[in-house]
């Protein structure tokens, strides 16, 4: 499948409204194709890999953008850029996991426009899915990454049912290690779902993502309180340093008393189709002092479950590596 | 409305993927349709006849063994049936697992149950013979163990469970499981056969179980039903319903 140079001819709506975004994206469901930044949806576009009727501009709706405080936290609305998340104050004071985790998306060009509802919503990453190809997750009956010839460097070592792919979000990790909230608009409702339940596995719904609907729109993201200055670590390993998705990450938010782990997240991404929430880990550093032997300790417990593919057999011992550096809070 | 879904394989050739699932819709509303017709037919048009008394002595039409078959059976393949269409539905939960796992439990009980019927039941007792096709036509012929529309039900399903079982089997072997990995597929235009195959007898299930959970409950046959979970009928219903001469029980 080669790239186009060109757009493919569709129409164009622009609401200013949630309300009316939610109606048109409803009345064109799955032919319609909501887009903020577009820096997930262009590509598909010109590779013709997918084909919507119709594109709803959603950068017009002025209620979606912004950063505020609120009585428990923070709200984030969905297009707040990734470049913004890097530099607003109330992010970059209280929780700084999620401004560096923004920081190592792509590059500085993407991050200007890309929002933080495109990254945490965006499609997973697998070449042969983008290519156009007819696989499980594009609706088929097979996968081409998990084959002895398949090129699964980047794939998942976790509850890849049928699908082989990863998240590509840094930011999603971050958003579930701080118990975000997201918040769901349809246009006459709204519902509010946990950053954790917010991803869906190929499990559960081997075409989607997330839990959005057709119809549904993220407007916002709330980051409650409880997480606010505690101690974050955040860190991604991928080929290059900008402008590449992550072989895996680790973000961690932890609550340190006297030198002693009282309750910590601890979320890996590019393992599996979601953010991997590290909960054995959790469990056992609790009531243990933050240091290198506790670290020592657990961290083989992040790899337990593993089912490696051809190619990504090294992304245990990295994971395990960066759990050791989250754990005792230092590269 | 299509019947087929085609898509391209990695060639760029015309493949097969499956069965088109807007006939799933298809097959929903003409079972209700059909089924309400007939509940609205039997209301009103049909004629009224006495129900025999529950009472009195007992007949025992099928053993502990059969019904424990019948009902493992029936949970399986609604448990398939709801997790298959699932996905289809919209319906969100981890449901492959659970699938494959039903229909292992399937192919055991059927397994058991074939080797059964031939070796230790009254296996001609199901048999579709010539006769049997008046029965329908006739109110004065009466069956031996099963009616027509038994055997019939019987038969039908059994073409049909047996068509999921080896579709689902070699399907079965193409995901991973706690026993393999899957292959690399050959051959994209083959697999979508069996998805068809295994698609098609499953929209024939659904509609097969529908009918067969809908005369399950109708009031005149729910004696039926009431055997499969006692194992009894009583006598009364025996002499109104079969011929004592074509069916001799224990």
């Amino acid at each position: 499948m080669s790239s186009h140079d060109v757009m493919p001819d569709m129409g164009l709506y622009q609401p200013v409204t949630v309300e009316d975004a939610a109606g048109i994206a409803r009345q064109f469901s799955t032919r319609g194709w909501l887009v903020g930044g577009g820096q997930d949806t262009y590509g598909w576009l010109k590779d013709r890999a997918k084909r919507p009727e119709v594109l709803i501009d959603l950068k017009g709706i002025e209620s979606m953008r912004g950063i505020r405080e609120t009585a428990d936290g923070i709200e984030i609305g969905a297009l707040v850029t990734l470049t913004e998340l890097t530099t607003n104050s109330l992010i970059t004071g209280r929780y700084s996991l999620l401004a560096e985790a923004a920081g190592r998306v792509a590059s500085p060009q993407i991050r200007n426009v890309g929002t933080i509802a495109g990254n945490v919503a965006q499609d997973v990453r697998c070449w042969y899915y983008r290519r156009g190809l007819n696989c499980y997750r594009a609706g088929g009956n097979l996968c081409y990454a998990d084959t002895p010839e398949g090129m699964n460097r980047e794939h998942a070592l976790f509850n890849a049912s049928r699908c082989v792919a990863v998240t590509a979000s840094d930011t999603g990790p971050a958003l579930v290690a701080l118990e975000a909230q997201m918040v769901i608009h349809n246009g006459s409702s709204e519902r509010v779902v946990s950053a954790e339940n917010f991803f869906v596995g190929p499990n559960i719904d081997i075409t989607h993502t997330t839990v959005l609907r057709p119809g549904e729109i993220l407007t916002a993201v709330r980051i409650p309180a409880k997480w606010a200055n505690a101690e974050f670590y955040f860190e991604k390993v991928a080929d290059r340093n900008v402008w590449d998705f992550a072989l895996v990450s680790i973000s961690a938010a932890m609550r340190v008393n006297n030198g002693v782990i009282e309750e910590s997240r601890l979320v890996a991404g590019a393992v599996e189709a979601t953010p991997r929430r590290l909960d054995r880990i959790e469990q056992a550093i609790r009531g243990k002092a933050r240091n290198q032997q506790t670290a020592d300790e657990v961290a083989a417990l992040a790899i337990q479950g593993a089912r490696p593919l051809n190619f990504n057999h090294f992304k245990m011992p990295l994971l395990e590596n960066l759990v050791n550096r989250a754990v005792r809070g230092h590269a | 409305m299509e019947i087929i879904r085609y898509r391209r394989d990695v060639w760029g050739e015309e493949v097969i993927l499956g069965v088109s699932w807007d006939l799933l819709w298809v097959v929903a509303v003409t079972a209700l349709i059909l089924l309400a017709a007939h509940a609205i037919f039997m209301a009103v048009l049909a004629k009224k006849k006495a129900k025999p008394s529950s009472e009195g002595p007992r007949i025992k039409r099928h053993d502990a063994i059969d019904r424990a078959f019948h009902w493992i059976m029936a949970g399986s393949v609604l448990v398939l049936i709801l997790t298959g269409i699932a996905p289809i539905v919209g319906l969100r939960i981890s449901w492959l697992n659970i699938h494959w796992i039903a229909g292992l439990v399937l192919t055991f009980v059927v397994i058991f149950h074939i080797i059964r019927a031939i070796f230790w039941q009254d296996f001609k007792a199901m048999l579709l013979g010539p006769s049997d096709f008046k029965e329908p036509f006739d109110e004065k012929i009466k069956p031996g163990k099963y009616s027509f529309e038994q055997k019939g039900m019987h038969w039908a399903m059994t073409v049909l469970v047996i068509a999921v079982i080896a579709t689902g089997i070699i399907l079965f072997l193409h995901i991973n499981t706690p026993w393999w990995n899957r292959p690399a597929v050959e051959n994209e235009a083959t697999l979508g056969i069996f998805f068809l195959l295994h698609g098609t007898a499953t929209l024939g299930l659904i509609a097969f179980t529908a009918i067969h959970i809908y005369f399950a409950v109708r009031p005149e046959k729910i004696f039926y039903t009431r055997s499969m979970v006692t194992g009894w009928i009583s006598e009364a219903e025996m002499k109104e319903n079969h011929d004592t001469n074509k069916w001799k029980p224990e």
